[in-house]
């Protein structure tokens, strides 16, 4: 048996149903995310494993023990928000030191786990500050701190970088996933940003309308998405009409282009209507023979985004984005232009709806 | 919207010269015409004599005249009883229709009352305390008929200390209401959560979190509180006929009375009050300061 | 479930310290209703009808009711102005003015009404000359009226600019002023358009509350000698039982629907805590 399994849980407020049947197993130690749009039922899951909600129905189990009904301040499971949380009447070391200290755990042991947990987070000469002194970085590190100084089996995270600035945003999403290595300690993050759950993770749970879309690692997410709505939350994505032409050779018209694709198809009819999807820098342009979806087209727009530069061409009626990393001899083609651009059968992808 | 010929102005924001203070110079005249000169007319005139001439007679009976001793000693109470009571019941009401979990209609209704009760002072309040409480008052006829308890024979009194702290009472509490109400709203969900999380009981919250950090406006309501209480004049006026003596009764006697009559004396007292209340006020504003620097 | 989220279903203490301060709310009113009432049982409204059958009643009402209005005037003329300056372009007045603001905490009725008295009752003469050019303001009507007027404006000052200056802060007025100047607005469509439509619910409050405050008002009234519903309302109170008792609980009600008023405009925001 998992670590932390969570059996078919569904909560309703009222009559909206906000997390539907959601089966999840979570071995010790590892990262798993939580990503989806707001509203998508994430975070109430996470407030389910902290005790803040009660599923309407399943169990939660923590290492072979079902806490589905035990109160938040019998789990000892550490949960870090979103607006850091900390007790403004408090220094740091009393913020950390807050959850032994409920548990009337005696004084040297407190301090010398304050201590511990002060140099783990890097704040050695912060110890006596109130949090308003603090920057939302450092508060936020101190309330990672006091999560991890009560031992907790499960580190919950919920959003918690979204009101960062962009810079602390990444540098302490490495050092949560270094601490969280190094100790070894199981964690749920939830998210709404992909890059951040694709950079941090072991694994991702991609959750929309509470449904769980895909379970996977990173690579599996982001590589081969099982639904449209996980190709087009995580990453960016061409989407175009398109018409089935051949089922068994994989074949489909757009807009009057010939494309092939390596999904499978042998179940669609000729003549059916059907959404194809292909990535952006799948696409590059043709410059050597190429077997495959040589597709002719015109360059309507050029945008410059920093490491990558977006080219929209148009095929046949429909437009696509095609990126391509930058670099200074780069020899981008003239607007309106009549260029080749190719992609492979497997980067053109028929998902469910 | 209307066109008109006159010209935009300027956008541009220059460092401040003396034709920008302009701006708020009739706030500070009124200020000064209506506020700080008679104040300061009364501190000097507390320096007068009922003869006219120049005296420290006035400052000197202020700490050694036994009556007024007492009336400072007796305002100071009253105001202490009824900002602690107040408070007290203020709070538990605030936090009722806060984050005590009352349905979200009884909190707008609770705060139209206690705008309206906050303001209820004076001479109709009076009124409605002798209806109530009063020889012949409901209460009164209530405890006697149907519980058999007779409070004016057991010592109660509307017209003493007791009966005037019930009074003031009335719009003491409203007051904390108003004023508590917004800052329990300021205890963040997740201060609750995260102290729920790290393994604190509802009793620890409250004793190691939510009071704490309410404590500063707690204290700075009830020093709001007794100060209400202590500029108080016609409500006691109006209950009493200036049979209770209060400081702001004291005042009022010796300046315009027919027996007591030193108008000196009134407003030495009168500058004892200001005094008084200014230290309060200074302790209000630091507490306040304090709050808003956690709460930031 | 839980016992700690089923002690948050049912908010037994809540319920009862709700009830306690309910109970004190009313009692009182209801007894003063119920002793107005106990006049005549043959004419349940006795009381009330003979306190408007007094042409005194109707009197000192409408004045203090004209007093209340022309303090609302001139305080808004007075305050929005300040307080709008200092938002814009004088946020280091900000202290200051908001310290002068709490000082009618410092100064009560009761001290303000005497120092006012003590200054304008000498005449205003030339300094170190005996050429009087004003008579004492306390020596004719119109110049009482100002007295009384500016007594209940410094009275009122604390809830006003809170008032005024929240409703200034929530619509953010930097940047709605910015907004119709780089539209080509002068200041008198700035503030008459842009600014003062914006703060209408605070205003509003701010209002009301000057309202409650004088129109029971006593101490200012009764000392400079004005014939105003509080005096008048003490005075019946020496002599009479029953139309006290009305008058009372008709203020009340006065003061209730006016405060029902700024809930109903402001959405339950414009309420104004200050220093009583």
């Amino acid at each position: 048996m998992s670590y932390l399994s969570l059996s078919n849980i569904t909560k309703q407020f009222g009559d909206t149903v906000v997390v539907d049947d959601f089966s999840l197993d979570v071995e010790k130690g590892e990262f798993v995310s939580f990503l989806g749009p707001s509203g998508c039922g994430k975070t109430t899951t996470l407030r389910m494993v902290a005790g803040f909600e009660m599923p309407t129905a399943g169990r939660i189990t923590l290492d072979g023990a079902d806490i589905t009904e035990k109160a938040p301040n019998q789990r000892n499971v550490g949960m870090i928000f979103q607006s850091y949380a900390l007790f403004p009447n408090m220094t740091v070391a009393q913020n950390i030191g807050f959850g032994l200290g409920v548990r009337k755990e005696p004084k040297e042991m407190i301090s010398q786990r304050v201590e511990e947990m002060i140099s783990l987070i890097n704040l050695e000469n912060h110890a006596n500050k109130y949090p308003y002194q603090l920057s939302g970085g450092q508060q936020q590190r101190v309330s990672l701190a006091r999560a991890l100084a009560i031992h907790p089996q499960v580190l919950l995270l919920d959003e918690p970088l979204s009101a960062l600035d962009a810079k602390i945003r990444v540098s302490l999403r490495a050092e949560i996933r270094a601490i969280q290595k190094k100790l070894g300690i199981t964690a749920i993050f939830v998210t709404h940003d992909q890059e951040e759950a694709l950079s941090i993770s072991d694994r991702i749970v991609v959750m929309n309308a509470g449904l769980m879309e895909q379970v996977g690692t990173p690579f599996e997410i982001y590589n081969f998405p099982q639904t449209q709505f996980v190709a087009n939350f995580v990453g960016s994505l061409n989407t175009a009409n398109a018409e089935v032409s051949d089922p068994v050779k994989g074949l489909l018209n757009v807009d009057g282009v010939q494309f092939i694709t390596a999904s499978d198809i042998k179940s669609r009819k000729k003549g059916d209507a059907i959404r194809v999807s292909v990535r952006p820098e799948r696409f590059s342009f043709a410059f050597e023979e190429k077997k495959e979806n040589v597709l002719d087209c015109t360059i309507e727009n050029i945008t410059f985004l920093g490491s990558v530069v977006r080219i929209q061409v148009k095929i046949g009626e429909a437009k696509f984005n095609m990126d391509t990393f930058n670099n200074p001899f780069l020899d981008l083609p003239k607007i309106g232009s009549k260029e080749q651009v190719t992609c492979s059968r497997e980067a053109v992808l028929v998902l469910d709806e | 919207m209307a066109q008109t010929a006159v010209k935009p102005v300027k956008l541009v924001s220059v460092p401040t010269n003396w034709k920008t203070w302009l701006g708020v110079v009739p706030f500070f005249l009124f200020a000064v015409l209506f506020l700080f000169l008679p104040s300061l007319r009364l501190f000097t005139a507390s320096f007068t004599s009922p003869e006219g001439t120049f005296t420290f007679d006035n400052i000197i009976q202020l700490v050694s005249a036994p009556f007024i001793v007492n009336a400072y000693k007796l305002s100071i109470q009253i105001s202490a009883v009824t900002a602690l009571g107040g408070g007290i019941l203020g709070f538990l009401m605030a936090y009722s229709v806060t984050v005590g979990g009352l349905p979200k209609p009884l909190r707008s209704a609770l705060i139209t009352f206690s705008g309206v009760a906050s303001n209820f002072a004076g001479v109709p309040l009076a009124f409605a305390f002798v209806a109530t409480l009063g020889r012949q008052g409901f209460i009164t006829h209530i405890l006697r008929d149907y519980f058999g308890l007779s409070i004016y024979d057991a010592g109660f009194n509307l017209y003493s200390f007791a009966g005037l702290s019930l009074v003031y009472m009335y719009f003491q509490f409203p007051l904390m209401v108003l004023i508590m109400a917004p800052a329990l709203d300021g205890l963040k969900r997740e201060w609750r959560e995260a102290a729920e999380n790290l393994g604190a009981s509802t009793t620890q919250y409250w004793l190691k979190v939510a009071l704490p950090v309410l404590l500063p406006s707690i204290l700075g309501a009830m020093i709001l509180l007794f100060g209400n209480a202590f500029g108080a004049y016609a409500t006691a006026y109006a209950l009493t006929g200036g049979r209770i003596g209060i400081v702001t009764i004291q005042i009022g006697a010796q300046i315009r009375g027919d027996v007591l009559y030193n108008p000196g004396l009134g407003y030495a007292m009168a500058i004892g009050m200001v005094v008084i209340m200014a230290i309060s006020l200074a302790g209000y504003s630091w507490l306040q300061a304090k709050t808003e620097r956690w709460l930031k | 479930m839980s016992f700690l989220s089923r002690l948050r279903r049912v908010p037994f203490w809540s319920w009862i310290w709700f009830l306690v301060g309910a109970l004190y709310f009313i009692l009182p009113l209801f007894a003063t209703f119920e002793f107005s009432l106990t006049w005549d049982p043959a004419i349940p409204f006795k009381a009330y009808q003979r306190s408007f059958a007094d042409n005194k009643f109707w009197e000192t009402f409408i004045y203090s009711n004209v007093l209340a209005v022309a303090t609302i005037i001139f305080s808004i003329v007075l305050i929005v102005p300040t307080a709008y300056w200092i938002r814009l372009r004088l946020p280091q007045a900000r202290r200051i003015v908001e310290f002068i603001t709490l000082m009618p905490f410092v100064v009560p009725a009761i001290i303000l009404v005497f120092g006012l008295i003590r200054i304008y009752s000498t005449p205003f003469s030339i300094p170190f000359t005996d050429i009087v050019f004003m008579q004492p303001l306390t020596n004719f009507k119109a110049g009482t009226n100002i007295l009384i007027v500016s007594g209940y404006m410094v009275l009122a000052m604390p809830y006003m600019y809170r008032s005024v200056d929240t409703g200034m802060r929530t619509v953010d007025i930097r940047t709605l002023t910015e907004a119709a100047q780089s539209l080509g607005a002068n200041w008198f469509v700035i503030i008459s358009r842009v600014i003062l439509p914006n703060i209408r619910s605070a205003l509003l409050s701010g209002a009301l509350l000057t309202f409650a405050i004088v129109v029971g008002e006593v101490t200012l009234a009764s000392f400079l000698g004005v014939n105003a519903f509080g005096p008048y309302l003490f005075l019946l109170g020496q002599h009479r039982a029953y139309e006290p008792a009305a008058l009372s609980f008709f203020s009340f009600l006065l003061t209730w629907l006016a405060m029902g008023l700024i809930q109903l405009v402001s959405g339950g925001q414009g309420q104004a805590a200050g220093a009583h």
